[in-house]
């Protein structure tokens, strides 16, 4: 029995302001509880169809829903509703500099906390205690006073894994989540990622440029070439010449003399 | 990336070019005809003409008639014989064969030309008068040794004012932080691109701000005198206008250069519009806000002792007086008040935005 849709992109595109076409007519479907990787070169369009599925972009045309819902069409207290259990890693972090890493975390709560509470950052016992576990889940449980800025790279991109938890999401989006760190602190990263997918059972769309990790940690992959969906199949299947349609005839690949 | 011929000028820029054209060999002409009139007939009517008379003879309708024809000709001929300055200015130069260094184009020699005429017109037109300036010197000296010899007479009233001259600057800048903290959100351009009503009241805004900027603070004290009377509020009120104006550009322009990330990650978590400026926007502006308000409170400190001599209060205002009767030692000892103050506000602001950033 396939698991219910958790994501379904319909004939979707995006033309910027200026003419490019990021996305052209791309269509896919992603089940509760995969781990889907995409892939492509620079400039291929992933992030852009990361954006459009929580709306920090506006498509152009095509029909995106999440849970059965629709989010092209939503708007206001709705569309903020849909975000909230969509949480979302950035390539850079974006992380509250100036804040602490506890007040950072509790910013994934602001979907479900009182305005004039969290403006001035008073937030309830209760999400206090959870943002304190959502640490812990990092690694990162003794940090909380800390300044955001005076951590690592990828401690501060474990404070936003703990952020988008602290959401409670059914969804994570992950925008390159890896990819501003040094290879050895990579995994560090990905697993805790792994960790949300496996045991909270969250499902997770994540670009990615490395084949080594697509390998290791998606169920799924797909492929974007020029904001087109040029591949999609399961992780062993991204063989020498699928990856070529992909990433050009140029390509080397660190696995192609051993294969 | 692709990339295109640039597109030919559409007539917008052309008119525009036209109209700068005109404009410049206009100019021209009449800053020629002032030389020629100052130069070749200086003494017709027995005396030397002063520049406003000279001004006033010139044939305005006649060269600008005649620079409007010029520019015309130098619009159409701009084949032969190179772009227009004007045509330049508009971005709408014909397409050249080849990039000529400028003493090889009209145009070139063209802006020499009037950038010396300019200097020799303005020699005339502001009477510049290297001869007394060299030879009068013992007239100011009564100033200049007052000045040197400040009197004890007006230490304490002096001192007494100058003090309220800050606590006016300082309220002009208090009253202004709220208002313009409020308002630079609605003035950055990156925050109002989503829809077409935030775009309209950004644009008002912007306008709004930049007239009243426009407006010396010297001016609006003039105009909040006649409203609640000669004195410190009549001041402070005028700098507080200024000060919300310009406190509303200088915010607004440090909400532009902020990094959008942190606040797509907070738009992300289905936070609303507050919470987005308050989590992904405050916490990255408050080090440059401040700075710009200490800055500005250094400025309202300046402007507060002139704002003074129209009757807005503080120091200024006992300095006037001082000044029409040529008491030049009191005038001494007020202007040293304002000197150190001045000076320590400067050192003071410096010091505190350079901790801030
Ligand atoms: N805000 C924007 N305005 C205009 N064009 C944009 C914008 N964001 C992205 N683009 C363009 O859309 C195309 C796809 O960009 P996108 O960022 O989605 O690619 P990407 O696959 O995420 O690349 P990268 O690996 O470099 O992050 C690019 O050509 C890019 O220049
Ligand atoms: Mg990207």
């Amino acid at each position: 029995m396939t698991p219910p849709v958790a994501v379904a992109v319909e004939r979707l595109s995006k033309v910027w302001p200026d003419g490019i076409k990021a996305l052209d007519d791309v269509s896919l479907e992603v089940r509760e509880g995969e781990f889907l990787a995409v892939l492509g070169l620079s400039g291929s369009g992933k992030s852009t169809l990361l954006r459009c599925i929580n709306r920090l972009v506006d498509p152009t045309e095509g029909k995106i829903s999440i849970f059965g819902r629709d989010v092209t069409g939503a708007e206001g207290a709705d569309l903020r509703a849909l975000r909230r259990e969509v949480g979302m890693i950035f390539q850079q972090f974006n992380l509250v500099k100036r804040h602490t890493v506890r007040d950072n975390v509790l910013s994934g709560a602001l979907g479900r906390t009182g305005t004039l509470r969290s403006l001035l950052l008073l937030f309830p016992e209760a999400d206090r205690a959870e943002a304190q576990a959502c640490l812990e889940r990092v690694g990162m449980g003794d940090r909380g006073d800390s300044r955001a800025d005076a951590l690592s790279g990828g401690q501060q991109q474990r404070v936003a894994i703990a952020r988008a938890l602290m959401q409670r999401p059914k969804l994570i989006l992950a925008d390159e989540p890896v990819a501003s760190l040094d290879p050895a602190l990579r995994n560090s990263v990905m697993r805790h990622v792994e960790a949300l997918n496996r045991e909270e059972g969250i499902t997770v769309i994540c670009s990615l440029h490395d084949l080594d990790l697509m390998k290791r940690y998606a169920t799924r992959a797909v492929a974007l070439r020029e904001g087109k969906l040029v591949a999609e199949g399961k992780p062993e299947e991204f063989d020498l010449p699928t990856l070529r349609s992909i990433y050009g005839e140029e390509a080397e690949f660190g696995f192609e003399a051993a294969s | 990336m692709r990339r295109a011929a640039p597109p030919p000028p559409g007539p917008g820029a052309r008119l525009l070019a036209l109209v700068v054209d005109a404009a410049l060999l206009a100019t021209f002409l009449l800053m020629g005809e002032l030389l020629v009139r100052a130069l070749v007939f200086p003494m017709q009517e027995g005396t030397l003409r002063t520049a406003q008379e000279i001004l006033e003879k010139l044939h305005y309708a006649v060269l600008g008639g005649a620079g409007l024809l010029l520019a015309l000709a130098w619009n159409g001929a701009a084949g032969l014989v190179g772009g227009t300055p004007g045509q330049a200015f508009a971005g709408a130069l014909p397409q050249e064969p080849a990039e000529r260094p400028w003493d090889r184009t009209l145009r070139g020699w063209f802006t020499l030309l009037f950038v010396e005429l300019t200097f020799f017109t303005g020699w005339l037109v502001t009477e510049v008068d290297l001869g007394t300036f060299f030879t009068n010197f013992e007239k100011a000296s009564g100033v200049l040794r007052g000045l040197l010899h400040p009197s004890g007479a007006v230490l304490f009233e002096g001192l007494i004012l100058l003090a309220q001259t800050l606590f006016l600057a300082f309220m002009a800048t208090a009253f202004s932080i709220p208002i313009a903290f409020v308002l630079s959100f609605a003035a950055a351009r990156n925050l109002t691109r989503e829809s077409t009503a935030a775009k309209v009241v950004y644009t008002a805004l912007r306008t709004l701000m930049n007239l009243t900027r426009a407006v010396e603070p010297l001016v609006w004290a003039l105009v909040f005198i006649s409203w609640v009377g000669i004195g410190p509020f009549a001041g402070v009120l005028a700098l507080w206008v200024h000060s919300v104006a310009s406190l509303v550009k200088l915010y607004s322009e440090s909400i532009e250069s902020i990094d959008r990330g942190p606040m797509d990650a907070i738009k992300a978590t289905g936070a609303g519009t507050l919470q987005v400026l308050r989590y992904g926007v405050v916490p990255q502006v408050i080090p440059p806000f401040l700075s710009f308000t200490i800055y500005r409170w250094d400025i309202n400190v300046r402007m507060s002792t002139i704002i003074g001599f129209v009757g807005g209060g503080g120091i200024g205002y006992i300095l006037k007086p001082r000044v029409d009767l040529g008491e030049w030692g009191e005038v001494g000892t007020l202007v040293l008040l304002i000197a150190v103050a001045v000076w320590v506000m400067d050192l003071v602001s410096a010091r505190i935005r350079e901790r801030i950033v």
